[in-house]
């Protein structure tokens, strides 16, 4: 059952579609993917997904898709005829609305005039690229196969493609940044006056190579990734940017209507190794093996890794947890109509980090978390969670 | 050799005093003592095959755990020696920690033979020594065996030699066994028979039964662990406990053995059984006590009874306060099987209601906090052991401080003492530079120091028992590569500096941190202990000093950073499960932390105070 979007007609549905390669792995990346060109895999993850989908769209029939995701890895470095054939099989075994959010992410490094405008053609609509930098000689250390100059010759050719939508990854907490370089990247790419823009904090994630000599690469400490977050948050909104989630910014309401799902309960389904989903009331993540996934869709095997029916009171607690990223917050109708949970005791907790200026609340009775809560906000919504333990279902209904 | 149990009443019902032997096993921690239990039971066949289980005295899962025994058990063994003659041997297994030196003697008191056991590779350590001294002043014959004669840095002759040197009592003929490989244990037996003094007594006199240790059984009550002195004791009999007073009407008599209670129709001098007499609480069964008829009373009780007393006191919360009443249930079942630890409501304005309580040691601290967590499933907090202070007022009157919490004001307090201990301490020569300077830090008064032989010394020192309960052993053990062994033994109270020092957490003292040390520490502990805070407390939203005063003034602080970040950058769908975890696993630690006033404490916090390595 759909949580929060469900409409009289069809229940909408996003996809998102996993693509696992890439030119080469960057340092601090832990995202599932290949760094290699090997036609037969790709044709036999082409093929594998494919099925896949086609496999899935009967079995949702009364759901409407206006939401269709391409990340990976580097879709772009997949090609535009692969990730043509995805689509088209996306359009004959789902319900795709014509208005649908479709978004692939690329790297500046593999991005043609040619791909973008076949990728145009086929419907997409809306492109993520990762910058990351303005610096080349982090992006080197970085491991990004790309220069700052490419990255504004890449984002020029998709405005040229004809993309009004574009967002921009960046990253902030980079070996040997600075404050004052932070600050000028940002500059620096806002006058290509994206649509969209994300900012992330870098984390080491255990695993990745970057873990391994994290104590050598002069990361700024957290308190400095604290200002650079706040100093980030600060230039974007006078720049007319709302900042809609933790990490991410827009103008004039171009939010990235998938990546909300996510936030706010939305029902999703994922395709290719690693994708997770949330759909008809489970949560599942496929296989981080390849050739498990294309062998499991082959010949009908196991590709489900982890498969969790998620009870409405876990529920409750991820509404806490995600809508509170968002700048809609939360508020006390929606989360007792939908857990049957008292508020009042996570009030308490609200009240009082609002008093600290980590909250604020609307005058629809919305909470939601300051740049300075989202900064701290895994304190806060663990203490939320705290008092949610606490409490006891609303009654009236039982 | 061996007789089945019907018969086992037959021979006990005509059990001559001559052919009874009361022993007890003594030796160092890890010499063997349990095993050679276990092996002297096989031996008799005393245990079932079927629950045979390695260490059967050793009867709490802690005791196995540790290997070390907590409690005094007894075990009745038939067994038939090569002269022909079936005999009763009672095997008592005395606990084999210094903490516990009092009810060792006890033990010692129901016998009239004691088995050294050596190790052949170690030699004599410790509490070799300090166990033969209890058995020597208790009067008994003292018998040693080379235990591990298997091992290949085995030096039987040597030990054999030490001991009659160090220890001066002949052992060139002392069995030398395996009791892990049951190498040689018949030759234990027959020693047993041979060189153990039967008892003796009159079964007609007046009752006199020492009370050597007593369990508690939910079914029967108190079962009073007792060897008979003089006289006889039978069920339907109206006894007194000596010292407390008590009255009861016994219900059973009858003989331990290692598979259950086998019940008689009289135990006579001589003896060692058990007693049930629907005895609600083990601290009416003070171990040492005599049990006399309440009708032809002894006119004296038997010598050497001394009313338990706790050493080290420390405060026991719960670490959710909601637990109080699970905590202080708990501690009634425990105290009724444990009359050496005493307890007492206390409340802390920190951590709210606990209790105040007393152990002998901190192994038995230790001991007790575990079974608490484990048989009762609790989450504790605990703050910093301390011994008992005694402070004279100015006005006079003289207190005994229990808590840092009752600790009087300087200006009120004209006489400061502290316990003071006889320390001995073990070990290679190599060792003693490092000892000595050990012992000077924890304000050790030098006494002197033995060749026990060509390689290894005894050293004496005077030491306060605050500077001995905290980590002291540890300390040793690891300044002396493991080799170094203690005992110490208390020997009154003596004048001493003290101050109280005091823990501010932004701002406000949180009662349960203070605690009472030596005025020439305060200074570096406090600086520890403020780092050590410093560690264990997460940061919150502000900034958070940790001082530590004595007595208002500030003589250390640290200050905890605010949390600036505490963010998951990133939040798409593959991440979600993860993330939850995550923020699940934050939320269950915040529910073990304790919060004063603004700053949240978690329970570790408490811990990491308590074991303030010094290096």
């Amino acid at each position: 059952m759909p949580i929060l979007t469900k409409r009289l007609n069809k229940t909408s549905l996003g996809l998102y579609i996993h693509v696992p390669f890439c030119r080469s792995k960057c340092q601090y990346c832990d995202f599932y993917s290949l760094a290699c060109k090997d036609d037969k895999l790709m044709d036999g993850y082409l093929d594998a997904v494919c099925a896949h989908i086609k496999e899935a769209g009967a079995l949702a029939p009364g759901y409407k898709v206006d939401t269709i995701y391409f990340g990976g890895g580097t879709p772009s470095f997949f090609g535009a005829d692969g990730l043509a054939i995805i689509l088209t099989t996306i359009r004959r075994n789902f319900d795709v609305d014509n208005n649908a959010e479709i978004t692939f992410e690329c790297n500046p490094d593999s991005v043609s005039d040619k791909l973008l405008h076949r990728l145009r053609a086929e419907g997409f609509n809306r492109v993520s690229l990762g910058i990351q930098t303005d610096d080349d000689e982090i992006l080197k250390k970085l491991g990004r196969p790309h220069t700052y100059a490419q990255a504004v010759t890449a984002y020029q050719r998709i405005r040229k493609a004809g993309f009004r939508n574009v967002s921009v990854d960046l990253m902030y907490g980079l070996p040997g940044q600075t404050l004052r370089t932070w600050q000028e990247t940002l500059d620096n790419v806002l006058k290509l006056l994206p649509e969209h823009i994300s900012c992330y904090g870098l984390k080491v994630e255990e695993g990745t190579p970057l873990w391994d000599y994290k104590e050598a690469a002069n990361l700024p400490d957290d308190d400095l990734q604290a200002d650079m977050y706040l100093a980030a948050v600060e230039l974007l909104r006078s720049r007319g940017y709302r900042q809609y989630e933790i990490s991410n910014f827009c103008r004039k309401g171009q939010y990235s209507r998938h990546n909300m799902k996510y936030w706010t309960g939305g029902e999703y389904l994922g395709f290719g190794p690693s994708a997770s989903s949330d759909f008809a009331g489970k949560r599942f993540t496929l296989t981080r093996d390849i050739q498990t996934y294309i062998q499991g869709i082959r010949d009908g095997g196991e590709v489900m890794e982890d498969v969790q029916e998620i009870p409405l009171r876990e529920r409750a607690g991820e509404y806490l947890m995600l809508r509170l990223r968002t700048q809609q917050g939360i508020a006390a109708d929606e989360y007792e109509r939908l857990f049957l949970l008292p508020f009042q005791p996570l009030v308490k907790v609200l009240a009082n980090h609002r008093s600290l200026g980590y909250v604020g609340v609307n005058d629809q009775g919305r909470w939601y978390l300051t740049p300075k809560g989202y900064l701290i906000s895994n304190t806060i919504i663990s203490d939320l969670l705290m008092a949610q333990d606490e409490s006891e279902p609303i009654r009236r209904l039982f | 050799m061996t007789l089945p149990y019907e018969s086992f009443y037959e021979v006990y019902r005509m059990t001559e005093l001559s052919k009874i032997r009361n022993f007890s096993i003594i030796a160092h921690i890890d010499h063997g003592k349990s095993t050679l239990a276990d092996r002297l039971l096989e031996e008799c066949d005393a245990i079932d095959q079927r629950i045979r289980a390695e260490q059967m005295l050793d009867s709490m899962e802690l005791e196995k755990e540790r290997g070390i025994t907590i409690k005094a058990t007894a075990a009745t063994l038939t067994y038939t020696a090569d002269d022909g003659e079936t005999y009763a041997l009672n095997l008592i297994d005395t606990p084999g920690h210094v903490d516990f030196n009092y009810e060792v003697s006890r033990s010692l008191a129901a016998c009239e033979g004691a088995i050294l056991v050596v190790d052949a590779s170690q030699g004599v350590e410790a509490q070799t020594l300090a166990n033969t001294y209890l058995a020597i002043d208790a009067g008994l014959e003292v018998l040693p065996v080379i235990n591990k004669i298997d091992l290949p840095s085995a030096r039987p002759a040597e030990v054999k030699a030490e001991v009659e040197d160090i220890i001066g009592i002949p052992a060139e003929d002392s069995p030398e066994i395996s009791a892990k490989n049951g190498i040689n244990i018949h030759s234990v037996l027959e020693m047993i028979v041979r060189d153990v003094p039967a008892p003796t007594g009159d079964r007609n006199a007046p009752l006199q039964a020492l009370i050597f240790d007593s369990q508690y059984d939910s079914y029967r009550g108190v079962i009073v662990y007792t060897r008979i002195k003089q006289g006889t004791v039978k069920p339907g009999m109206d006894i007194k406990m000596m010292a407390t007073g008590a009255t009861y009407k016994v219900v059973e008599v009858g003989n331990m053995s290692p598979t259950g209670l086998i019940p008689r129709d009289a135990l006579g001098a001589g003896e060692v059984g058990y007693i049930t007499a629907s005895i609600k609480t083990v601290a009416d069964t003070q171990v040492g006590d005599t049990i006399t008829g309440l009708e032809n009373p002894a006119s004296e009780p038997l010598p050497g009874y001394r009313p338990v007393q706790p050493m080290v006191f420390s405060g026991v919360y719960p670490a959710d306060g909601a637990k109080y009443q699970d905590l202080r249930e708990a501690l009634e079942k425990l105290k009724l099987n444990d009359a050496s630890m005493s307890y007492e409501l206390e409340s802390s304005i920190a951590l709210g209601f606990g209790f105040r309580c007393g152990f002998l040691g901190l192994l038995h601290m230790e001991i007790i906090q575990e079974r608490l967590e484990r048989e009762y499933n609790l989450d504790l907090i605990t703050t910093a052991p301390n011994v008992v202070y005694r402070v004279t007022k100015t006005s006079g009157e003289t207190m005994m401080v229990y808590t840092p919490l009752d600790y009087p004001d300087p200006m009120e307090i004209q006489l400061a003492e502290e316990p003071f201990a006889k320390v001995n301490l073990i070990a290679p020569q190599e060792y003693v530079g490092n000892i000595m300077e050990l012992c000077q830090q924890r304000r050790g008064e030098f006494k002197d120091m033995v060749y026990l032989d060509a390689n290894r010394v005894e050293l004496h020192y005077e030491m306060p028992l605050n500077e001995i309960i905290y980590d002291f052993f540890d300390a040793l053990k690891s300044r002396t590569r493991g080799y170094g062994s203690l005992d110490y033994e208390l020997i009154g109270y003596r004048p001493s500096k003290l101050v109280k020092l005091d823990i501010l957490l932004n701002g406000d003292i949180v009662d349960a941190l203070s605690f009472i040390l030596f005025a020439d520490n305060a200074y570096p502990r406090a600086r520890k202990i403020c780092e050590k805070l410093k560690e264990n407390i997460p940061r919150a939203q502000f900034e958070i000093p940790i001082q530590a005063a004595i007595g208002g003034k500030i003589i250390a602080r640290e200050t905890i950073k605010a949390l600036r970040k505490d963010v998951l950058a990133k939040c798409y769908g593959g991440d979600i499960t993860r993330k939850k975890k995550l923020l699940e696993k934050q939320k269950e630690g915040k529910k073990r932390m304790r919060t004063f006033g603004t700053v949240s404490v978690p329970s570790e916090a408490f811990m990491a105070v308590l074991k303030l390595d010094e290096d």
